[in-house]
């Protein structure tokens, strides 16, 4: 473990029982998922997708937020900026679990990599460019390759620093930042077109890219609050967090529950208001069974009930409303995941299924359990936040005096 | 009594720390009339002054939930029952299409709620205030930072006042007429 003291004098927490969750989470979702393969080949599929796309959110979450951190010359992110720089490091992980799955049942995902003439169906020839099996191997794994390199270079220069305390690391990330954004912009977009928005190659949604993004996000900044709570009371982070520092994340969780319901209302409110069927069919379809009440948990429960429930300030620095609303805020995501996924392979809506339930806790369990067991190795590996950071000393809410105050001071004390 | 027309003792500090520290001990002292004047913001203050969160989102939010109902029940009177009218064969009443309206009078109405609730209870706008007349305290919106505590608090007696804002660490002290 880190050398870092707790400063807190409250008891610290020891997860050292749970050390093994991750590896018993990932012997159980395997036996679940083998079981899958060879009885429900389609729910094993689509649940292991679902699972994909959702933990992908938090690999480009915590991606995004490093890029944030960098391009703002933020504060009040460096306490749980080496998390989120792990967070993004696990993306060749992520890769490596889920495109092979991807990659070779595409045939049995996407329906129109099964068209046996693309130029039969129109919407997909006027598509081919992007929709054809080479481009979709190609990207997918270029995608992975893109974020791995990006992840890792940032990692490297913010590992650097803490050995050197060198500024030009922090100019040398602030360059990768800038130009990843928009790398990250264009990466992403294409990442959630081709596995998740392509399951329906007829639809249309220019809002695609920024619903997934903002959904990420903020899935992303549940699962920080309640890490950073967690850290802080092992100890690891004990130095550097502070009251701010909840309320910052809050803040920003906040802000991604308003700008995912903004987001996923345009979206809505285009396709509601053109009513051009190759664009409602795919929320026509969402209105039958089950999808109806998902639809209405989407709206209720992944918006209105966090909304409310942060609208006051003092809300957001206490855990005992904040950690369960971020349990809350995996299940919504999960619930808005299955929403744009599973009504490919239940357009009627008939339900909940057996098969469709173990399928879906295995692979969440599997995937999970995976990127547990490599996040935490590379946390207890590395100091468990940027030690010389230029902000460090403001983020601890310290003044620290510049070198030229210190003389002048000393030299009026001569005189 | 020259006092008897005093509005306060005016206390003028170099740095923001010395305005701090001195607001905290004023706190700690238990006055309740008092305020602090500096140039710009100074975090940490409403801590050291013990003010609690501004009842200013109440406002807000009351003013929000109204522009949220006024603005559904508008549009409902409007298009579907005082003069039904349909619109792209759409139907006449939906949650869909008047959202765009009823948000944008939620945040109007909200905005008006913060202006006028901070108004409210800053009881703003006040034609005089004591403090304007005084000449020294024009410093406050250049390199000054002041503590004025108002006679009228329960807890004032000049000599005490005096000496607990010197040992506070004032420089200039001054009392200010009606």
């Amino acid at each position: 473990m880190s050398s870092e003291s707790p400063q807190s004098s409250k008891p610290s927490l020891d997860l050292a029982k749970y050390a093994n969750l991750p590896n018993q989470l990932i012997v159980g979702g395997a036996i679940g998922l083998l079981i899958g393969f060879f009885a429900w080949r389609e729910q094993f599929l689509y649940s292991y997708l679902t699972a994909f796309m959702f933990f992908l959110s938090l690999v480009l979450g915590g991606l995004f937020l490093v890029l944030l951190h960098h391009l703002f010359d933020s504060q009040w992110l460096v306490p749980i900026r080496r998390i989120c720089e792990h967070f993004a490091g696990l993306a060749p992980i992520l890769g490596v679990l889920g495109l092979p799955v991807i990659l070779i049942f595409a045939k049995s995902i996407y329906p129109w990599m099964a068209i046996e003439d693309p130029h039969s169906d129109h919407a997909l020839h006027v598509k081919y460019a992007l929709f054809n099996p080479t481009a979709f191997w190609v990207v997918s794994i270029a995608l992975f390759v893109v974020w791995t390199w990006l992840a890792n270079r940032l990692r490297k220069h913010s590992l650097a620093q803490d050995e050197t305390g060198a500024a030009t690391h922090t100019q040398a990330m602030r360059k990768y930042a800038a130009g990843g954004i928009v790398l990250f912009a264009f990466t992403l977009t294409l990442g959630v077109i081709y596995w998740m928005k392509s399951l329906e190659h007829q639809w249309f949604s220019t809002m695609y890219g920024v619903y997934y993004f903002a959904g990420s996000v903020w899935t992303t900044l549940a699962t920080m609050y309640v890490l950073t709570a967690l850290l802080q009371r092992t100890g690891h982070l004990a130095p550097v967090v502070r009251d701010s520092t909840f309320k910052d994340i809050g803040t920003l969780f906040f802000a991604f529950t308003v700008f995912y319901a903004y987001i996923h209302f345009s979206q809505y409110f285009l396709i509601w208001n053109a009513a051009i069927p190759e664009e409602t069919f795919w929320y026509v379809k969402r209105e039958n069974g089950i999808w109806w009440y998902l639809g209405m948990l989407i709206i209720f429960g992944h918006f209105f009930v966090p909304f409310l429930t942060m609208l006051r300030i003092d809300v957001k620095k206490k855990l005992t409303i904040m950690a369960p609303l971020a349990g809350w805020a995996w299940l919504m995501h999960y619930v808005d995941m299955t929403f744009n996924i599973k009504p490919v392979i239940d357009p009627e809506g008939h339900g909940i299924s057996l098969s469709g339930m173990i399928q879906s806790i295995a692979s969440m369990a599997f995937i999970g359990g995976f990127l547990a067991k490599f996040f935490l190795k590379s946390f207890i590996t590395h100091a468990p936040f940027p030690q010389r950071d230029p902000r460090i000393a403001e983020t601890m809410g310290v003044y620290v005096e510049l070198e030229s105050e210190a003389q002048a001071q000393t030299k009026s004390a001569k005189a | 009594m020259e006092n008897a027309h005093a509005y306060g003792l005016l206390a003028e500090f170099d740095t923001p720390a010395d305005a701090m520290h001195a607001a905290e001990k004023v706190r700690d002292a238990g006055f309740t009339r008092w305020d602090v004047h500096t140039p710009f913001p100074v975090h940490g203050m409403d801590e050291a002054m013990g003010l609690k969160n501004s009842k200013v989102g109440w406002f807000s939010f009351c003013g929000g939930a109204t522009g949220f109902t006024a603005g559904y029940t508008m549009i409902w009177f409007m298009n579907s029952f005082n003069y039904p009218i349909v619109v792209g064969g759409k139907p006449l009443m939906s949650p869909m299409f008047p959202f765009p309206v009823v948000y944008e009078m939620t945040i109007l109405l909200s905005a008006f709620g913060a202006i006028f609730g901070m108004l409210f209870l800053n009881k703003l706008p006040k034609l005089h205030h004591p403090l304007l007349k005084n000449r020294r305290f024009k410093a406050a919106t250049d390199d000054k930072f002041y503590v004025i505590i108002e006679t009228s608090d329960p807890r004032y007696v000049e000599e005490e006042t005096r000496e607990l804002l010197e040992s506070a660490g004032c420089k200039h002290m001054e009392m200010v007429g009606e």
